[in-house]
């Protein structure tokens, strides 16, 4: 059984169709990247996987269960995690409060065995100095501590909102590394947002394309970036 | 060594103002009384405000435990220290219910609702005449502990004592995290699994009812209350004024604030009777202009020599 699959995803708001009849599936252990021009609706795909979001009709299963209509902190709570493109780091709290938060009330951890998690986590993502308050790190630091804040929910499922814009290359390529190094230890099941083709091609076996809501184009990336309307989605009629 | 510091100054504090009766004669006791009843207030609002939910229905809370408690006694012929109890239970209990309504509203709306709701009760009870006593209000057979200032003293402390060991265990728990995540960023903290309605109804009926044995203990400390008095928009004017001058998203900087602008106010009342709810809004106005995080945000700045 694959471990998170949607069937005829749809998002409309009002007239406008955001997320349109998407069916995919993602497994353990695999690296998936869900690629698309602005305004393709690669973030709200994910905020309906992850519950941010309720689909307006079609179904999200997770292990099997349907959670199309669970509340997001229950699904944080089962194992589905993701972090967020426009990051708002909690800056009344610590950067081990942040990540700590996961940990208590997606695992029901206390607050001891919660730190202790936390700073295995970060240590994992050699994220240091953690009693720092967020409002002094780097755009590095920070998405390290988004990529540790979903990890800290224990998950099964991670969805990474484009955590590499923002980074120069020799940071993307750290990040690229440690988020594989992440999924093959812990087994996850990875979707990436990503606009960066580089990253998508070094980090994921299989992308999935989207267009205006729709699905256009699945497979490898070799594949996928040769496909004429994934190259029309992207450069218009012109190519 | 900073926290031993910390409890041996609270364990101090403690100490003296449970020995303040013994130097101080009836009136600063009743300033006291005062001050620590504010101080209450303030720093249960404040507790809320920690989730980013800014409450106008501190006075509906208060005025209802004011009036829960008084009608125990009259109505139901209950012993007034167990109305106090009773009273108290009732305002949580009503505020567990009402939460489920205003909780679901956020920002401007969250707001502007409870400040409506300390008015429906007003209205309420104004109108209630065989029950509440109407807009006379109502006068207790006696007051409690036979008007003992020093038992009244010790009452009121007691209340503030338990407000303070409420907010203490909010910094301390889980509650701490789960608040403060909420405030920063609704989506981001249901994504990490807090139930944001369950923390938010727990804040919010917790603060009520705190606000609500506050208000019981008024009433039973002056034996009589009208609408008027019970829903004073000073009692949610005041201790809002209270935390943003000491400091909000903490315990101590409600409390600082309610020493200041506590004894300032019965200074306020005597110099302009009519005018001194005007002094706190330009209270209220400079402060979030000028130090946004209050007294005890300055002082922290002055000590780390940075923005805290």
């Amino acid at each position: 059984m694959k471990t998170l699959v949607t069937e005829h995803l749809t998002k409309r708001f009002l007239g406008l169709v955001a997320v349109n009849d998407v069916s995919f599936s993602l497994d353990a252990g695999e690296i998936l990247g869900i690629i698309g021009p602005n305004g393709a609706g690669k973030t709200t795909f994910i905020h309906l996987v992850s519950g941010i979001l309720m689909p307006s009709s079609g179904k999200v299963l997770y292990k099997g269960r349907d959670v199309s209509y669970t509340p997001a902190h229950e699904r944080a709570r089962a194992g589905i995690a993701r972090t967020f493109q426009l990051i708002h780091p909690l800056e009344n709290l610590t950067v081990i409060e942040n990540v700590m938060i996961g940990a208590v009330f997606s695992r029901g951890q206390s607050l001891k065995e919660a730190r202790k998690s936390a700073e295995g986590i970060c240590e994992s993502l050699r994220l240091g100095d953690l009693g720092r308050d967020t409002a002094s790190l780097s755009i590095l630091e920070i998405k390290k501590m988004e990529i540790a804040r979903a990890l800290a929910n224990g998950p099964e499922v991670l969805f990474l909102d484009e955590v590499m814009a923002g980074l120069n290359t020799d940071e993307t390529r750290q990040m690229i590394s440690m988020v594989k190094a992440i999924a093959k230890e812990r087994g996850l099941a990875v979707g990436v947002v990503e606009h960066v083709m580089g990253v998508i091609r070094e980090l994921t076996e299989r992308v999935i394309v989207l267009e205006s809501g729709e699905l256009i184009a699945e497979g490898p990336y070799s594949e996928v970036s040769k496909n004429p309307r994934v190259i029309e989605a992207y450069l218009g009629g012109a190519a | 060594m900073k926290r031993n510091t910390l409890y041996l100054a609270a364990a101090a504090a403690a100490v003296l103002a449970a020995a303040l009766p013994a130097f101080l004669g009836a009136y600063p006791l009743n300033v006291a009384r005062s001050v620590m009843t504010y101080m209450a207030l303030a720093v249960s609002w404040d507790m809320l405000l920690r989730s980013g939910q800014i409450s106008f229905g501190i006075a509906g809370l208060f005025g209802l435990g004011s009036y829960a408690s008084a009608l125990l006694v009259l109505r139901a012929g209950m012993d007034p220290a167990m109305s106090l109890v009773f009273a108290t239970l009732f305002t949580g209990a009503l505020a567990f219910t009402i939460g489920f309504a205003v909780l679901r509203l956020r920002a401007m709306y969250f707001s502007i609702t409870t400040l409506a709701l300390a008015e429906i009760f007003r209205i309420v009870l104004h109108n209630l005449h065989d029950f509440s006593g109407g807009p006379e209000g109502v006068v207790l057979p006696g007051v409690i502990f036979g008007g003992d200032t020093r038992a009244l003293y010790w009452l009121c402390l007691g209340g503030l004592a338990i407000t303070l060991g409420v907010s203490w265990y909010f910094e301390k728990s889980k509650l701490h995290l789960a608040l403060t995540a909420i405030r920063n960023d609704e989506t981001s903290a249901r994504s990490s699994g807090v139930d944001i309605f369950r923390y938010l109804l727990i804040a919010f009926t917790i603060t009520s009812t705190l606000q609500g044995m506050m208000g019981a203990i008024q009433v039973q400390s002056y034996g009589f209350t009208t609408p008027e008095t019970a829903f004073d928009a000073n009692f949610t004017l005041l201790p809002l004024a209270m935390a943003l001058l000491g400091g909000i998203h903490s315990t101590l900087g409600p409390m600082a604030g309610a020493v200041l602008l506590g004894i300032a106010s019965e200074w306020l009342k005597l110099k302009i009777p009519y005018g001194h709810l005007v002094v706190y809004g330009i209270i209220i106005v400079l402060v979030i202009l000028l130090m946004p995080r209050g007294l005890v945000g300055l002082a922290r700045k002055r000590r780390t020599g940075r923005g805290a």
